[in-house]
């Protein structure tokens, strides 16, 4: 099928330094996209998704973040590491990204035509006439009405659905070989969350793009997804197709999760939330994260379990003893 | 930052308040000998074209700057702070007249207000607190009014009114602690600027009538006789800095601790 | 944004007419009949009301106005626009770098001096600050006149006459600029849009400079709207210590020559300055942000 990935994470490790002391956000993270592929990574708020998509972009905050160890490999490239000025030729350029609050996201003072123009002109060599048709050329192409009219508009006369469009066409607007896509339909509305992706998804087929997409909600996992992966606490704790992770959930937290969905065909009081929180950085316990709130748990989840492949599917990955297995318990 | 700031603030307010003690001489003891003498161990700060003790001067010039701008300030917060509630509050077009209002007095700087008012009415205290607190009213009620109208229509004032609480008490138990913070980092900076105002008020001839010692008269005193004896002017400028820095330190303190924004831990 | 612009001169004139009656008011309410003032209380009533005519009391108040103060004011608002103008391009040709400079430099050295310097030129009210200029660089120094001595025709010896006020008046007005283009370049830092300028690989000094300051200069410009009130006041101080002809001067000599209709007439010219003020003010927040143009 597809060679070498577009993007590759390899251990991927983010710190943050809170009150003196440095704590992983992001902890030994790897996972690879291909061409035409969409990786969902899925996970609560706080979990370190937005992190992970941060720190491929090098753009963590300085002022109190780190790459701690490992690699980002774009087209043989390790990113991690690389000076400030090269990956600004990076970002927009071969990896681009959208974040979760359109209504924020542009700036208001500049207008939206100039801002996906602005990408042209600084990862491509075309000519300020050349990079401006092309603009309105992807204006029209993710189909805002009118593009030639509203070219020259600002942000703020525009709805959200509308300013997550723009936003898709600057991103892609020097074809990316992987879309970065943090949230990008949570804050629209229901219906509108539907034509984006199916625009997004339109696109990336067209562009034959890698996309990562980041997000809490399963149902929009279940419609857009390829491969998913499942973070929890900082680590990943399952990987595997979409398929697979729907039909056979493996760890704990994954089953949890899906089966505490609401579903239209259930009672409501079948509503399962799962009991207990998700320790806080600052106190991490030093084996598997969410042993304190597993049913399954063991003695052996003091010591981290790594992540596996399922003895009848190697592309299904989960980090349980339980489940999973892994070299300890032999 | 606040607290050292806050300090030179006590460090004047207490100089001034305990003038009457502190000072070696009277203030307003002439001595035609001593005319814009150079300072010695008896009179350490000099003496001005009146031959007065600069020292004592200062200390008690402190008063009557002191004097003017709590006042002042203290007024304006009061009577500022409820229109600026009430009309947040009540809404509609009792709202739209007071802030209309509002934005007249705005429109004059307080050293213009300052000249009109005592210009007009005589160089009197009272008059220059009139003058102050005219132009502090309003930046007042402004600041009081925005986090009105917010808090205003918050679901737990709806909750109190179900509840059958009056009006006042949900202004006061409610908006009143929310207005506070605000009002406390615009009071130190409102009381820089009123302290400046009265100086300059004095200097151009328009403050409190001589004999009396204020800074503003002094340093024009020193600025009529600047070729001659430099200090007369330097001396009560540097209390006038020290006191403006100390209240402006405050007001900066006050407001970082106020605004995570740009704490940034 | 014509249709901004009508709306923000029809919103000027009420506001205008509000000031003036202030102004007005008090006028009238000044105890003493000018005439009574000048001639004492032993005066017969025709020659109180030959100084009446004198004064022009008796004529309708519009002819009053415009005839008297035309002269005076014509005279001196050359210069005083002279100052103002040049203490505003310093205030912001100077702060508006030093803001942002000390904004994306957060905390360290060059951040720690800004703020420091802009606390101190905060502290100094306006006439203890001209009178130390004057003290150091004229009487010491004597690198400028003590006595402002502009003279018609020698443009050197007006700019010379011009420096030192102006410095007085822009380096406070530094202090005010780059206060807020600090505190509102760090607010904007902050913004999401600029991390999308970043994610999409635009340089540093473009994401600051184009993307940053765009925003942070609508706080800039309600300051320095505000300020320009705040330095009419200071102006008028420094006229006074550099002995400088001007709007100020005019009227602290009328205050004190007790001249009411001299007063009232420059006051009318102040209230015009401050609506013309104000509405500079709205159109340049019609150029800066472009959300505003639409109301």
């Amino acid at each position: 099928m597809n060679s070498a990935p577009a993007l590759a994470v390899e251990a991927l490790t983010t710190e943050f330094r809170i009150e003196g002391r440095w704590h992983a956000a992001v902890r030994d993270v790897s996972f690879a996209v291909t061409r035409n592929e969409t990786l969902a990574l899925v996970g609560e708020s706080g979990c370190g998704k937005s992190i992970t998509a941060l720190s491929i972009m090098g753009l963590v905050p300085k002022a109190n973040g780190r790459i701690k160890s490992g690699r980002v490999v774009l087209d043989g490239r390790d990113l991690v590491g690389l000076p400030e000025a090269q990956m600004e030729k990076v970002r927009g350029g071969a990896i681009a990204m959208i974040f979760q609050e359109p209504m924020t996201s542009l700036n208001p003072v500049l207008p939206v035509g100039f801002q996906i123009q602005e990408t042209l002109r600084y990862h491509t060599s075309l000519a300020p006439a050349q990079a401006r048709a092309r603009a309105l050329e992807l204006l029209s192409h993710v189909k805002i009405p009118s593009a030639a009219r509203r070219f020259g508009d600002y942000p703020h006369q525009f709805s959200g659905g509308m300013r997550q469009r723009v936003m898709i066409a600057m991103a892609l607007a020097c074809n990316p070989r992987i879309l970065l896509a943090d949230e990008p339909t949570t804050a629209l509305d229901v219906t509108i969350q539907a034509q984006v992706l199916a625009l997004l998804a339109e696109l990336k087929s067209e562009y034959g793009m890698a996309m990562l997409f980041i997000t809490h909600n399963l149902g929009v996992v279940a419609s857009i997804a390829d491969r998913v992966a499942v973070m929890y606490a900082g680590d990943i704790i399952e990987m595997a197709s979409v398929d697979a992770l729907f039909a056979r959930p493996t760890h704990p937290y994954t089953e949890a999760l899906l089966s505490s969905i609401p579903r239209v065909d259930r009672h409501a009081g079948d509503l399962k939330p799962i009991a207990g929180q998700v320790p806080p950085i600052t106190s991490m316990p030093q084996g598997c994260r969410y042993a304190d709130r597993c049913p399954l748990r063991v003695a052996q989840c003091a010591t981290m379990p790594p992540l596996v492949a399922l003895a009848d599917d190697a592309t299904h990955r989960a980090r349980c003893w339980v489940r999973a297995g892994g070299a300890a318990l032999q | 930052m606040a607290t050292f700031g806050g300090a030179l603030v006590a460090l004047v307010a207490i100089s001034a308040l305990l003038a009457p003690w502190l000072s070696p001489h009277d203030p307003l003891e002439q001595n035609v000998l001593l005319r814009l003498a150079a300072p010695t161990a008896e009179f350490p700060l000099g003496n001005d074209s009146f031959g007065r003790d600069v020292l004592s001067r200062i200390l008690w010039g402190g008063r009557v700057s002191l004097y003017v701008s709590t006042s002042a300030v203290l007024i304006a917060i009061v009577i500022g702070g409820a229109l600026g509630i009430l009309a947040g509050y009540i809404g509609g077009l009792f709202d739209r007249v007071v802030m209309g209002a509002m934005d007249v007095l705005l429109s004059f700087p307080t050293l213009v207000m300052g000249l009109l008012v005592v210009a007009m009415l005589g160089p009197t205290v009272g008059n220059l607190i009139l003058a102050i607190t005219l132009t502090a009213v309003a930046p007042f009620a402004r600041i009081a009014r925005a986090p009105t109208l917010t808090i205003k229509e918050r679901d737990f004032v709806e909750a109190g009114r179900a509840l059958g609480f009056s009006n006042l008490r949900i202004m006061v138990v409610h908006i009143l602690p929310n207005v506070i913070d605000d009002v406390l980092v615009m009071a130190a900076l409102w009381l820089a600027t009123a302290i400046r105002t009265e100086a300059s008020l004095s200097f151009i001839g328009l403050g409190v009538r001589p004999p009396t010692a204020t800074w503003g008269g002094m340093i024009r005193e020193g600025f009529e006789n600047i070729l001659d004896s430099p200090w007369l002017a330097i001396f009560p400028s540097i209390a006038i800095l020290i006191v403006m820095l100390g209240l402006n330190m405050v007001g900066d303190g006050l407001r970082d601790t106020s605004d995570p924004r740009l704490r940034h831990e | 944004m014509l249709t901004y612009i009508l709306k923000r001169l029809l919103v000027a004139i009420p506001t205008l007419l509000a000031v003036l009656t202030v102004v007005f008011f008090f006028v009238r309410i000044a105890p003493g009949d000018p005439a009574f003032i000048i001639l004492g209380d032993q005066a017969s009533q025709e020659a109180l009301a030959a100084v009446r005519h004198d004064l022009g009391l008796d004529r309708p108040l519009p002819v009053q106005y415009v005839d008297f103060m035309w002269q005076e004011v014509r005279n001196v608002l050359p210069y005083t626009i002279e100052l103002t103008v040049t203490a505003l391009i310093i205030g912001v040709a100077l702060g508006l770098p030093l803001g942002v400079a000390a904004a994306k430099h957060r905390n360290r050295a060059l951040d720690y001096a800004a703020r420091i310097f802009s606390l101190i030129g905060l502290s100094f009210p306006a006439f203890v600050s001209a009178i130390m200029l004057l003290l150091a660089f004229a009487i010491q120094l004597h690198w400028f006149p003590v006595i402002s001595e502009a003279r018609e025709g020698d443009p050197l010896s007006r700019v010379s006459a011009l420096v030192l006020p102006a410095v007085n008046l822009g380096l406070i007005m530094v202090a005010y600029v780059m206060r807020v283009a600090r505190s509102s370049m760090l607010g904007v830092l902050g913004e999401d849009y600029i991390r999308t300028a970043r994610a999409k690989g635009v340089p540093a000094r473009v994401v600051v400079w184009r993307h940053a300051l765009g925003n942070a200069l609508i706080p800039v410009v309600t300051v320095v709207g505000l300020y320009l009130g705040v330095l009419i006041g200071n102006s008028v101080l420094t006229e006074i210590v550099f002995n400088r002809p001007g709007l100020g001067k005019l009227i602290v000599n009328s205050l004190n020559q007790r001249d009411y209709t001299m007063l009232q007439g420059l006051m009318v010219v102040y209230a015009f300055i401050i609506v013309i003020v104000n509405l500079l003010t709205d159109l340049t927040y019609g150029v800066v942000d472009p959300r505003v143009r639409q109301t």
